[in-house]
């Protein structure tokens, strides 16, 4: 039985108990490359699903939605490694009780689909210690190498040109399942701490304050990158926070569900004698 | 026999175009976006895009505009209103669905009142626009009774002949054809093939789905609901989007001096339309995107008498989740049979 037909079953099986109120997966796409995320509430609907090499979205996120796992019962998602590493964020930052959480893993390796063995986030530890090992090579590319390589004023350059495109839409943050404030800084208007306005100080205002909340926090699965509509290389930010991150505090975000977030916490013994 | 532009000869355009006082702006590839930009040479323009990432809207309504500064003073406020940068300008190249998407917006920027930063720029914009011969699976001019050569909002058309070779120019207003008498000794005559049109497959009944929207029954639908559940409410299919025009005034700066700005907004933001107390009349992302649908195919055209699309496909083409208003429209043509 292929991994999808496997998932398929299981996802039948936990609706029809009642096991879960809900399945958040994949559905077939406008195109052969795309998919969309699908919510299947009713056992007769999982032949819907989809799992399959483009299955790339971060599904996440809309474990946050408003009311969503309010009534404490749960809620199946198919999630990649990453994913799996912002539930362990959500559940240490209390956004949601990762014991409402039944999860379909799977990992892609060239264009083969693997299961992940567990349901529950805490199975998969090993997994994500696996990812951390290899992490601080896996995301690099040519680009990151690149702009490693650039003085600080053709880097300051090279960010000006990508930040003039941003438009302001906001689709990294919607995007993003580390994103969930109700009220965004950018949104507060009393006083307005952030302009609105997709100018040069606007945009750069915008994408520093991203960066700063996400260090330390972002699982890289790449979503706000692929929905940004200008092609900002937003994930190379993201990596190279992670990996200051990584290499300041040996904090590799999503280990556990009560790894304590890095910014947000303080030791008596810290290096550094004041926090930002 | 027609008159033709041919591609060798472009740049010569360009040059006698430029040195009569107007810049050029067209298709373009940077920074690993496309979208139209000014350009010096006919070589920069990339006529291979099925159609840029971003809409020429942002060519009449950019992103962020200054509308005045101001200083408050004791006994008096100074205001200095800004206008936009003048001076006449050809976007050469343009696609039939951005530039019918500007005559759609006209009505609204001129109904109550008539803003002058959107007709300044188009009094002083010739549209050329390059009729289509690929499309791809977004393209949807056809579904909303458009084409790929679609002339409605553009100054002259062009029609690709065979081969790349050039264009046959289709005259179709007295700006257009200003601009190119001052080229007519480099066009020539002649009765070369054209290329074939692009094939753009109907999606979906239009008239169906206004007859659906129109009904007040409809309105509490469960169908918004399940429709939209994907929606992250990210606004690209907004900011991209060439009829889109929903914007928001913001005073940048302290309490006695700054700037008034008009910036875009969009419907699919939590913040739109959320009242100071709190209270918000679309507070789901279903509302929202119904009120999308709604403003678009039945508020708008029955103020106006046009949809507010035109089909470009943007919206879906973009969409992080896979949604759009294709997919919509074809559900709704569905469920009104
Ligand atoms: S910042 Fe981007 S890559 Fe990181 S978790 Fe958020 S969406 Fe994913
Ligand atoms: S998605 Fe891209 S364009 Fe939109 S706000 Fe984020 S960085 Fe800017
Ligand atoms: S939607 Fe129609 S007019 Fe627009 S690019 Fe596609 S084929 Fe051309
Ligand atoms: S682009 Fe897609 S996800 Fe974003 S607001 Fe529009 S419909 Fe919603
Ligand atoms: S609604 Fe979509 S298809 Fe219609 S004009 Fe806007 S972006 Fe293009």
């Amino acid at each position: 039985m292929s991994i999808e037909e496997q998932y398929r079953t299981r996802a039948k099986e936990l609706l029809s108990g009642g096991a879960v109120k809900m399945v958040i997966g994949y559905g077939k796409g406008t195109t052969a490359n795309r998919r969309r995320p699908l919510f299947i509430s009713s056992p007769d609907e999982v032949e819907r699903l989809v799992l399959d090499d483009v299955c790339i979205t971060n599904l996440s996120g809309y474990l946050v939605s408003e009311g969503l796992l309010s009534d404490e019962k749960r809620v199946a998602v198919f999630l990649r490694p990453e994913g799996i590493r912002a539930i362990n964020i959500l559940a240490a930052e209390s956004q949601l009780d990762a014991d409402q959480i039944v999860i379909f893993g799977f990992d892609v390796n060239g264009n083969e689909v693997q299961a992940l063995k567990g349901i529950h986030v805490e199975e998969f530890a090993d997994v994500i210690g696996s990812i951390k090992e290899a992490a601080p090579e896996a995301a690099e590319e040519e680009l990151f190498e690149k702009i490693e390589k650039m003085s600080p004023q053709e880097r300051f350059s090279f960010w000006q040109e990508e930040f003039a495109k941003c438009i302001k839409c906001y689709a990294c943050r919607q995007a993003c399942p580390m994103c969930y404030c109700r009220r965004c800084i950018v949104d507060s208007n009393q006083p307005q701490w952030v302009n609105t306005s997709s100018h040069t100080l606007g945009n750069f205002e915008w994408n520093i304050v991203r960066a700063f909340h996400l260090s330390g926090r972002c699982v890289e699965c790449g979503n706000c990158d692929r929905a940004c509509p200008v092609n900002i290389p937003l994930r190379l930010i993201n990596h190279r926070m992670a990996e200051e991150v990584l290499g300041a505090f040996d904090h590799f975000s999503g280990m556990s569900k009560t790894q304590e977030p890095v910014l947000a916490s303080f030791k008596k013994d810290d290096s550094e004698t004041f926090i930002l | 026999m027609t008159k033709i532009l041919f591609s060798d000869k472009l740049d010569n355009c360009v040059e006698r175009w430029k040195s009569g006082g107007f810049t050029i702006i067209g298709p373009v590839q940077r920074a690993n976006i496309s979208t139209y930009a000014a350009v010096e040479h006919a070589a920069e323009l990339d006529f291979g895009l099925v159609l840029p990432d971003r809409s020429i809207k942002d060519l009449f309504f950019p992103q962020s505009e200054p509308m005045l500064r101001y200083t408050i003073k004791k006994e008096s406020i100074d205001t200095n209103e800004c206008l936009p940068p003048a001076g006449p300008r050809i976007i050469f190249g343009a696609r039939p669905c951005d530039a019918s998407g500007m005559s759609i917006d006209d009505p609204l920027f001129g109904w109550d009142y008539k803003d002058e930063y959107w007709f300044q720029r188009r009094n002083e914009s010739v549209i050329i626009t390059i009729a289509c011969t690929k499309a791809d699976d977004f393209c949807m001019c056809t579904s909303l009774k458009m084409a790929p050569d679609t002339t409605k909002g553009s100054d002259i058309l062009l029609r690709p002949l065979a081969g790349n070779k050039g264009w046959q120019v289709e005259e179709l207003t007295d700006r257009g054809r200003e601009a190119f008498s001052a080229i007519a000794d480099i066009l020539q005559e002649g009765a070369d093939t054209l290329a074939p049109l692009a094939v753009v497959e109907k999606k979906f009944d239009l008239d169906a789905c206004v007859t659906w929207l129109q009904n007040p029954e409809n309105f509490e639908s469960r169908f918004w609901k399940e429709i939209s559940m994907r929606c992250i409410g990210c606004a690209s299919c907004t900011y991209l989007c060439p009829t889109c025009h929903c914007f928001d005034i913001q005073d940048e700066g302290d309490t006695y001096t700054g700037i008034r700005r008009k910036n875009w907004d969009s419907c699919s933001f939590a913040l739109f339309t959320m009242h100071t107390s709190g209270h918000n009349p679309r507070s789901t992302q279903s509302a929202r995107w119904r009120q999308r649908i709604m403003h678009k195919f039945n508020y708008f055209p029955g103020k106006f008498s046009v949809n507010s699309c035109s089909g470009c496909g943007r919206c879906s083409r973009q969409c992080p989740v896979d949604m759009g208003i294709t997919e919509t429209l074809q559900e709704i043509s569905t469920l009104s049979l």
